[in-house]
């Protein structure tokens, strides 16, 4: 029976949350095609891993080896390329992650086998492979189809499927490791832990999120004083932290901070889904931008197409009016 | 420090009202500002910035049409030394594989200690290239770059994981890196870079001086086909306030208030 | 005929437009609209980047392009922000242009390269309070005593007076010479010279970044050796060097225009009434279809005038018509950009009265619209 093969992430004694996801998708394609799931993990002492990920998955295919402890490319493109070459599953799901990025392009090359990176959906018709993925910063989606052949690689988006539950009491295979020495190229470090201190925006319950729409540093304290009025804190979208008007502590999204306030307001954000992963959980949405067609009005509750600049000192005002009636 | 950075020409998308062409397969291009890709922008500025710092060259390379000159110009502009764009009509429907098979042959035989690419492109953000790029040169990679050091023929690198997480790792140079946004701070194109860069000449190849073959380039050479294009399901549409801004603060006020949030 | 920018000067467009987009931003334009303050800061980050030196040679730590170049680059800072483009756009006014004509390689080694650089401004003194477009009689004199020259008198409407490092000033020096403008000269003085006081003018209507002032000259001394060419040739020089500035000032208008048309044009994309964009009544899409034709229109007779100046072809025709056009043009569309905004672009914070505001000087600046018609017809007579 083919396999389809999802490869486990994890970091720092953790798996990730992608891994499941990932499962909920591979499961459902598997049932699909009368195919099997097995899951790959790699890694140094994880059979702890091994035991939780055999609640999702008929196969857990384990391989440990000292030289695996940290995620490294080149030694993981090793293994992943021996298995694959050796049991030829149809599918290899990873995820689109830092993790993924790094691993998966040059392994598809060194397999000569197709890759679809950043897919949100896929699905198996006889042996071909459809992906669905999107272009333009979300703005377009795409139907693609891949290059026929014995075996595909595809990249998940993070957060697109909901997590996988445990259901299963699969069978841990142990495989040894094909490596013979270190990663002769690339070498793990350390891990590089952001700043402590600074502001804790998962714990704030009202976030003014800014964006490309604020144009200029000296606009901040405009949106500042509006966080202030609210009794929030300001937060942002990464093109914000890449220009250095505020810390990455601020910053939401797959490469920030994971926000669920009571209130999100989105000041010029476009929504891109990096962005969108990081609040959309966010109990309500106010987004204010002069795109009517913005990704990020599809995750808002309320939608205000203006220029910020026009609506922030009204709201500001109108805020301190109703606290003033209040008192 | 020789190093050769890949740059693509893409549509400014972020605030432009986008529209699929008639085929269905791709976006109506009229109208759009095309420029640097973003990523590579950041890539760019970062390999100048290690020229300057340590002597040695830049090259720019793309694969497109003569409308990739303006961005080819502006890296010029800002101080690389070298532009090479790779063009043919055969290229046309290459998916990240097959641009970077066209990549390789231009590169294999241009003598460099690194080679940069954006993290991904703002486009079709497929992420690819750089590492396939690096597979089939059979150097190391690092994909999202956040810090560079270079000392005795390897690269420090802190690469950017998630949830504010970075890792430092190390690559035997020559290697490939993709550059992610923030690293640096890019330039500004000056008219004395304008100067200089309308001296110099873009290079200009085709498939016969690369050595491809058809079926290695464009579609037949892809791992991806495009099948159709189509705009977003709307999961949730927000609910759209209207008026003056007064009255829209007005609403919102409303609504923080029956919410218990003022 | 050709009727496209080459690939150079597209370049400089990009450049330009990227660099105005980031930096004028129309908040910074309100803020310093406001203030009646010279964005010094901005002008120096526009300066290193070459951006106001354009037509100085690189020999003097220029750009050595031509006119037609320097009016691309004016016309998008005027398009990104009326205020904050006129004022950059002025930051070095004439003085280069003077000195590099006129001045001795002593004088354009010693003050040219600093302004080019950003690292000083100037301005030209020539109008007086009696003596507005007529300059055939200058009140300040200068009187010659030993090596040095002795100047009295008052300038007034003097662009950068109160900020500018150098100034080239138009004087008297020979009283009794009929007809009086073959009597006029050009002096170099600096800042901080004794005898020479600036002093703000407040309260302008627009362009209120471009700092304005008068100089009062009381027994200014200044060396011989800061004659500008040759002695009773200033009026000469002078309306020689309005047949290049004229056409910067077509370019503003051109760029002022420009930008609150595109301010107009996105405004009514957005803005609906009664269920759509307003884009879409015929009242409103007109009005923009004519706005856009009456800037193009204003545009090609700027790079026309710029593009004779370059080839060595200087017509004050041309240069006099672009200049009244384009200002007329400024000034219709602006006005009709505030129409469309309905009761928005009343308001400062939407950006376009300013752009209306600002218009109005290139109307009168660097000889008012009159002025120009005159000049038109002076030529017509003799051609035709």
């Amino acid at each position: 029976m083919k396999e389809i093969f999802i490869l486990a992430e994890h970091r720092r004694g953790e798996i990730r949350d992608i891994t499941f996801e990932m499962l909920t998708k591979g499961k459902e394609l598997a049932e699909k095609t009368n195919m099997e799931l097995a899951v790959v993990l790699l890694g140094k002492d994880v059979k702890e891993h091994a035991k939780t990920l055999s609640q999702h998955a008929k196969k857990v295919l384990l391989i440990e080896d000292e030289k695996l402890e940290n995620f490294n490319s080149e030694s993981y493109q090793k293994v992943l390329s021996h298995l694959i070459k050796e049991r030829k599953p149809l599918l290899t799901l990873i995820g689109h992650t830092s993790f993924g990025m790094d691993l998966a392009p040059s392994l598809a090359a060194s397999l000569n086998i197709p890759l679809a990176t950043d897919c949100i959906d896929l699905e198996i018709e006889d042996s071909a492979l459809m992906v669905t993925r999107q272009m333009y910063g979300g703005k377009v989606n795409v139907k693609a189809r891949l290059r026929q052949a014995e075996s595909y690689l595809v990249t998940v988006r993070q957060a697109t499927f909901p997590a996988e539950k445990a259901s299963m009491n699969g069978e841990i295979i142990e495989i040894p490791s094909p490596l013979s020495e270190e990663a002769a190229n690339k070498r793990f470090i350390e891990y590089v832990l952001p700043p402590p201190g600074g502001v804790d925006i998962t714990a704030a319950e009202v976030l003014v999120g800014i964006g490309r729409g604020i144009k200029d540093e000296s606009n901040l304290p405009l949106v500042e004083d509006l966080a202030k009025a609210l009794g929030g804190v300001l937060a942002c979208s990464r093109p914000i932290v890449d220009k250095g008007w505020l810390p990455n502590d601020r910053q939401v999204g797959t490469s920030g901070k994971t926000v669920k306030p009571k209130l999100y307001i989105a000041l010029g954000i476009s929504g891109a889904f990096q962005h969108v992963l990081g609040m959309k959980n966010s109990d309500l949405i106010i987004a204010v931008n002069k795109d009517p067609n913005a990704p990020i009005f599809s995750v808002a509750d309320y939608g205000i197409v203006e220029d910020l600049f026009k609506i922030v000192p009204s709201l500001k005002d109108k805020i301190y009016e109703l606290k003033a009636g209040k008192a | 420090m020789d190093i050769l950075v890949c740059v693509k020409h893409v549509p400014e998308t972020a605030e432009a009202d986008i529209k699929i062409d008639s085929t269905g397969k791709t976006i109506e291009k009229a109208g759009l500002v095309f420029d640097i890709n973003e990523w590579d922008d950041y890539a760019v500025e970062e390999a100048v910035r290690i020229k300057e710092k340590l002597g040695g060259t830049v090259t720019v390379i793309t694969v497109g049409s003569e409308d990739a000159n303006s961005t080819l110009r502006k890296c010029l502009a800002r101080g690389a030394d070298k532009a090479i764009r790779l063009s043919d009509p055969k290229f046309e429907g290459s998916d990240s594989y097959a641009i970077a098979k066209i990549l390789h042959k231009a590169i294999k035989d241009l003598p460099f200690d690194l080679i940069f690419t954006g993290a991904q492109a703002g486009d079709d953000g497929y992420a690819m290239v750089g590492p396939i790029l690096a597979q089939l040169l059979g150097i190391p990679h690092a994909t999202m770059v956040k810090k560079i050091e270079l000392k005795n023929g390897v690269a420090r690198v802190n690469r950017e994981l998630e949830g504010g997480l970075e890792e430092i790792v190390e690559v035997k140079l020559p290697a490939v890196l993709t550059i992610q946004t923030g690293i640096n701070e890019p330039r500004y194109v000056s008219i004395m870079g304008i100067r200089k860069a309308m001296k110099k000449e873009i290079k200009v190849l085709g498939m016969t001086e690369l050595g491809l073959s058809e079926n290695e380039v464009g579609e037949a050479g892809s791992w991806i086909k495009i099948e159709k294009l189509y705009v977003p399901p709307v999961e949730k549409q927000a609910e759209f306030l209207d008026g003056t801004p007064e009255e829209i603060a007005a609403k919102i006020a409303e609504i923080l208030k029956a919410r218990g949030l003022v | 005929m050709h009727f496209e920018l080459n690939e150079e000067q597209k370049e400089i467009k990009r450049a330009i437009r990227e660099f105005c987009e980031k930096e004028f931003t129309p908040e910074l334009g309100l803020e310093f609209d406001e203030k009646e303050e010279f964005p010094m800061e901005l002008y120096r980050k526009a300066a290193k980047l070459g951006f106001t030196s354009m037509r100085i040679p690189e020999q003097y730590e220029g750009q050595g392009y031509g006119l037609l170049e320097e009016c691309i680059v004016v016309e998008e800072m005027c398009r990104a922000e009326p205020g904050i483009g006129a004022a950059i756009s002025l930051g070095n006014l004439m003085v280069p242009d003077i000195l590099l004509k006129h001045g001795t390689e002593e004088q354009k080694e010693k003050y040219i390269p600093p302004l080019a650089k950003g690292d000083a401004t100037s301005a030209a003194a020539f109008t007086e309070p009696e003596h507005g477009s007529d300059i055939t009689r200058m009140d300040t004199t200068a009187v010659k005593q030993g090596n040095e020259w002795i100047i009295n008198g008052s300038k007034e409407f003097i662009t950068n007076a109160p900020i500018a490092d150098y100034f080239i000033i138009l004087c008297q020096t020979d009283q009794e010479i009929q007809p009086s403008h073959r009597g006029q000269s050009l002096f170099l003085a600096e800042k901080g010279m004794a005898g020479l006081e600036a002093t703000k003018l407040h309260g302008k209507m627009g362009i209120k970044p471009c700092i304005t002032g008068s100089l009062a000259l009381s027994d200014l001394r200044v060396p011989e050796n800061n004659l500008v060419g040759e002695l009773n040739k200033g009026f000469y020089y002078t309306l020689e060097l309005f047949n290049g500035t004229r056409i910067t000032v077509a370019a503003q208008a051109v760029g002022m225009a420009q930008g609150a048309f595109e301010r107009a044009f996105n405004y009514a994309k957005n803005r609906k009434q009664f269920g759509r964009p307003i884009i879409d009544f015929q009242a409103i899409s007109f009005k923009l279809a004519e706005m856009a034709t009456k800037i193009e229109a204003a545009r090609l007779l700027t790079y026309r005038a710029a593009w004779l100046y370059d080839q060595g072809k200087a017509d004050p025709a041309a240069t006099s018509m672009a200049k009244a056009y384009a200002s007329r043009v400024a000034m219709e569309v602006t006005d009709e950009a505030i129409q469309i905004h309905g009761g928005y672009g009343y308001l400062a914070d939407y950006h376009v009265e300013r752009y209306h505001r600002c218009a109005k000087i290139t109307e009168i600046y660097e000889g008012t619209t009159e002025m120009q018609k005159l000049t038109i017809m002076n030529f017509l007579k003799k051609r035709i």
